[in-house]
C-alpha cells in the first residue's frame, strides 16, 4: 500500500505547490461556568435529553438507590464495569441478582437488564458523561443493557466540553485512553418520520448517581 | 435497481416535484431541522466566532494536508492502528474486502458513513460474497428497500411510516404496524442478532486528530458503538480531508456539528478511538482506510478548496429552497443539496455532474448556515462557468447556442443609446400584443411559472430629459 500512500501525498503536494499556508489560529474554548451552578446546570441538561439524575450523599446511599432501582425494575441480571468504586454497590444487592463483569460471555451480557459503570467526568453545559477506558472497562456495561446507571462524583463535574477534552489528555503529549465515550442521554432515533424513539440500539434509560462525598 | 444519475438532474427534479408524499415529508423534515437549529444557536452567543475558528482551522489543515496526514498516520500507528491508503474507490473497497477475507469475515455490520456510500462499498463486498448489514435505522430501512439515502442526516426521510411498516411486514415477517416505536423495537431486536454474530464492523469517521492519531465517530442510536465494539475487527473509512491538527480542536467542531445538523447540544454518543483496545472489551484490531478518491485533486484551486472543509452536517440541505422541494434523489449523487452541487462535480467530474451547479437560485441561504463558512454560491458560479467553458457536448452546455445568441442580442441592444431606445420601443409595442403575453420556447420555461415584469409606461430617459 506504500505506493498508494506515495501517490496520494504526491497529488496533495502537487495541488498545494506554491500556495500560501494560512496560520493555524490558537485553540478556542467556550466560556467557563461558575462552579456553584454546575450541578443544577448538569441536571437541567440531563433531564432535557431524557436522562435522570439522583443525588446521593455517599456510597451507602448510592447502594440503597441501586437496590431500590433494581427491585422496581425487576432486574435479574446486571453487568458492571471493573471500576473498584462499584464494589460496595454490588455487594449490597440481593444474592439472587446475577452480577457479570465485562469479560462474561456475550450472550450473558446481551441478557442483562442493567449496566453499571462510573463516569470519569461530567459536562454541565451539555449534560454529558465522559468515560475513559484506561480508568474502567465501560464499553459493554454502558451500551448493551436497556438501562445504564452511572456513578459520578460531584468533584468530577466540569463546566464545558473543552475542559473535558483537556482532562482526558493529562499533560502535553500524553495519549488519551484508547476508547473514550461521551454519553448524552439515552440512545435515540428520529429516522421514521422524525418521530423521536428512545432506546433504539443502546440503552433506553440513563440514570446518573451524582455522589456528593467524593 | 437503476438509479438516476446527476446527468438527468432536470428530469429527476421534475419527477420529484409530482411526488406529493415526498414533498410533504421533505417540508416537514427541513422545517423541523431548520427550526431546531435556530433554537440551538440561540444559546451560543459566540456562534460566529466558532464558525470563523472552524473555517480557519480547516483552511490551515487543508493547506498542510500532506503534513497532517503523515502526522496522523505516525501517531495512529504508534497507538497500534493499521493505516491503509486508498487512492480511489476501487482500492478502498479492495482493502476492506481483503481484510474481511483475511479474518474469515462473512458477516459484517456497518454504521452510517457517507464515505462508504461514496465508494459503493456494500456492492463491492457483496460481490466478494460478504453480507454487509447497515445498522443505522434509516440506512437499514433503505437497505431493506433496495433504495439510496435521500438526506445526509435522515436517510429514509422520503418514506412514510406506513411504507416502512409494509416493508417490515414483507421483509421481516412482523405483524403489521406503522408505529415508529414498534418498528424501531423490531429493528433493535433483529439487528442485535447481526451485532452478536458479526466478525467485522465498518464505520466512517467524523474527525481524525493528527496530534494523537485519534478518530471520532458521532451518532445518536448506539449502532456505531455496537459496530465498533462487538466485532473482532473494526475498519474505519475516513476521507483524507477529515483531519484536525489538535485534540483540543475537537471542541469547536463538536459545538458546531450537532447544533447545525439536528439542533442537539451534542448527539447521544461520541466515541473516540486512539488505537484498538486489544480485545479488552472491543475489537482486537483497528484499521483506518484513508480515502482520496478525487479529494487531493480538489486542493489545487484555492477558490474551490474550502469545499473539502465540509463536516457533513446537512444544514445547507435544510436551508436550500431547491433541495426542500425535490429532495436528495434528484441529485443522483451520494451528496445532495448545495454541498452536493459543488462537491459532486469536483469528485465525479463535470462530464457527469456538470448540471448540478445550476440547481440553485444562488439565494445564499446555504452559505449563511454553513458551520465552516463555505462560500457555496461563489463556488457554484465558478463551477457554472467551467461547465459552460468546458466541453460543448456536456449536458450543461446543451442549449448553449440559444443562450449565447440571446446574450449577443442583449449586448447589442445595451451598448448603443440608439439601439437601446429602439429595442425598448419595440419591447413596449410587443408587450401589447396578446400572443406575446407568454414567451415562446425555450424562454417559455421561464414564463410559465413566473409573472413577466412589465415595462414602465414612460421610459426613464424621457422623464430624465423632461421632468413632468
Amino acid at each position: 500500500m506504500s505506493s498508494a500512500r506515495e501517490t496520494i501525498l504526491a497529488r496533495i503536494r502537487a495541488g498545494l505547490a506554491g500556495a500560501g499556508v494560512p496560520a493555524l489560529p490558537p485553540v478556542q474554548s467556550g466560556a467557563p461556568l461558575a462552579v456553584a451552578e454546575l450541578p443544577a446546570r448538569f441536571q437541567l441538561l440531563l433531564e432535557r435529553v431524557g436522562a435522570r439524575l439522583v443525588r446521593v450523599a455517599d456510597l451507602r446511599e448510592a447502594a440503597a438507590e441501586l437496590a431500590r432501582l433494581c427491585a422496581a425494575g425487576g432486574v435479574r441480571a446486571l453487568v458492571a464495569s471493573d471500576a473498584p468504586e462499584l464494589a460496595p454497590l454490588l455487594e449490597s444487592l440481593p444474592a439472587a441478582l446475577v452480577r457479570h463483569g465485562p469479560e462474561a460471555p456475550r450472550e450473558a451480557l446481551f441478557a442483562c437488564d442493567l449496566g453499571l459503570s462510573c463516569a470519569q467526568w461530567g459536562i454541565a453545559e451539555t449534560g454529558t458523561l465522559v468515560l475513559e477506558s484506561a480508568e474502567e472497562r465501560h464499553r459493554l456495561a454502558s451500551l448493551l443493557p436497556p438501562h445504564h446507571v452511572a456513578l459520578l462524583p460531584r468533584s468530577r463535574l466540569l463546566g464545558t466540553l473543552g475542559e473535558a477534552l483537556a482532562r482526558v489528555r493529562p499533560g502535553a503529549g500524553a495519549p488519551p485512553s484508547r476508547t473514550i465515550t461521551f454519553i448524552t442521554g439515552p440512545s435515540r432515533t428520529a429516522d421514521i418520520e422524525l418521530e423521536l424513539v428512545v432506546g433504539v440500539h443502546g440503552p433506553k434509560h440513563l440514570t446518573v448517581f451524582l455522589l456528593d462525598s467524593a | 435497481m437503476n438509479l438516476p444519475g446527476p446527468e438527468t438532474f432536470a428530469a429527476n427534479a421534475r419527477a420529484a416535484l409530482t411526488d406529493e408524499t415526498l414533498r410533504g415529508a421533505l417540508r416537514r423534515a427541513t422545517d423541523t431541522f431548520a427550526e431546531r437549529r435556530g433554537a440551538a444557536l440561540a444559546g451560543v452567543p459566540d456562534w460566529e466566532e466558532l464558525r470563523e475558528q472552524a473555517r480557519a482551522v480547516k483552511a490551515h489543515t487543508l493547506a498542510r494536508l500532506d503534513h497532517y496526514l503523515e502526522q496522523f498516520t505516525r501517531n495512529a500507528e504508534a497507538a497500534g492502528v493499521h493505516v491503509h491508503w486508498a487512492a480511489d474507490a476501487e482500492q478502498a473497497c479492495r482493502i476492506v474486502g481483503a481484510l474481511a477475507r483475511q479474518h474469515g469475515a462473512k458477516r459484517l455490520v456497518k454504521s452510517k458513513s457517507m464515505a462508504t456510500e461514496e465508494i459503493h462499498l456494500n456492492a463491492a463486498l457483496a460481490r466478494d460474497g460478504a453480507e454487509p448489514v447497515e445498522t443505522d435505522l434509516g440506512e437499514w430501512i433503505i437497505q431493506l428497500a433496495g433504495e439510496t439515502p435521500s438526506h445526509i442526516i435522515v436517510p429514509a426521510i422520503h418514506k412514510t411510516r406506513e411504507a416502512i411498516g409494509a416493508l417490515f411486514v414483507e421483509k421481516l415477517g412482523i405483524p403489521p404496524s406503522s408505529a415508529p416505536a414498534v418498528l424501531a423495537a423490531h429493528a433493535r431486536e433483529r439487528l442485535r442478532r447481526h451485532f452478536a454474530e458479526a466478525d467485522l464492523g465498518v464505520s466512517g469517521v467524523n474527525f481524525g486528530v493528527a496530534e494523537t492519531g485519534t478518530i471520532l465517530v458521532l451518532e445518536n442510536e448506539g449502532n456505531a458503538r455496537m459496530t465498533t465494539t462487538l466485532p473482532r475487527v473494526h475498519v474505519a473509512v475516513m476521507g483524507i480531508e477529515k483531519l484536525v491538527p489538535r485534540f483540543a480542536d475537537l471542541e469547536v467542531f463538536l459545538r458546531l456539528l450537532p447544533r447545525s445538523g439536528t439542533g442537539q447540544h451534542l448527539t447521544s454518543y461520541q466515541s473516540l478511538f486512539t488505537g484498538p483496545d486489544g480485545g479488552r472489551e472491543g475489537p482486537r484490531e483497528l484499521h483506518v482506510v484513508l480515502l482520496d478518491n478525487g479529494r487531493a485533486a480538489m486542493l489545487s484551486d484555492e477558490l474551490l478548496r474550502p469545499t473539502l472543509g465540509c463536516i457533513r452536517c446537512g444544514a445547507c440541505l435544510n436551508a436550500c429552497p431547491v433541495y426542500r422541494e425535490i429532495g436528495g434523489h434528484a441529485y443522483g449523487s451520494v451528496y445532495p443539496g448545495p454541498i452536493g452541487a459543488i462537491l459532486t462535480p469536483q469528485l465525479s467530474g463535470m462530464e457527469r455532474a456538470g448540471t448540478l451547479p445550476f440547481a440553485s437560485s444562488l439565494c445564499g441561504a446555504c452559505k449563511d448556515v454553513c458551520p465552516v463558512k463555505i462560500d457555496i454560491p461563489t463556488i457554484l458560479l465558478e463551477l457554472r462557468q467551467r461547465a459552460v467553458e468546458g466541453t460543448r457536448e456536456s449536458p450543461a452546455a446543451r442549449g448553449g447556442t440559444v443562450e449565447r445568441l440571446a446574450w449577443r442580442v442583449w449586448s447589442l441592444c445595451v451598448t448603443g443609446p440608439r439601439r437601446y431606445a429602439l429595442a425598448a420601443r419595440l419591447a413596449r409595442l410587443g408587450e401589447r400584443l396578446p400572443f406575446l403575453a407568454r414567451l415562446a420556447p425555450p424562454l417559455a420555461a421561464w414564463s410559465t411559472t413566473r409573472e413577466r415584469p412589465r415595462l414602465a409606461a414612460r421610459p426613464f430617459r424621457a422623464t430624465f430629459r423632461r421632468p413632468s
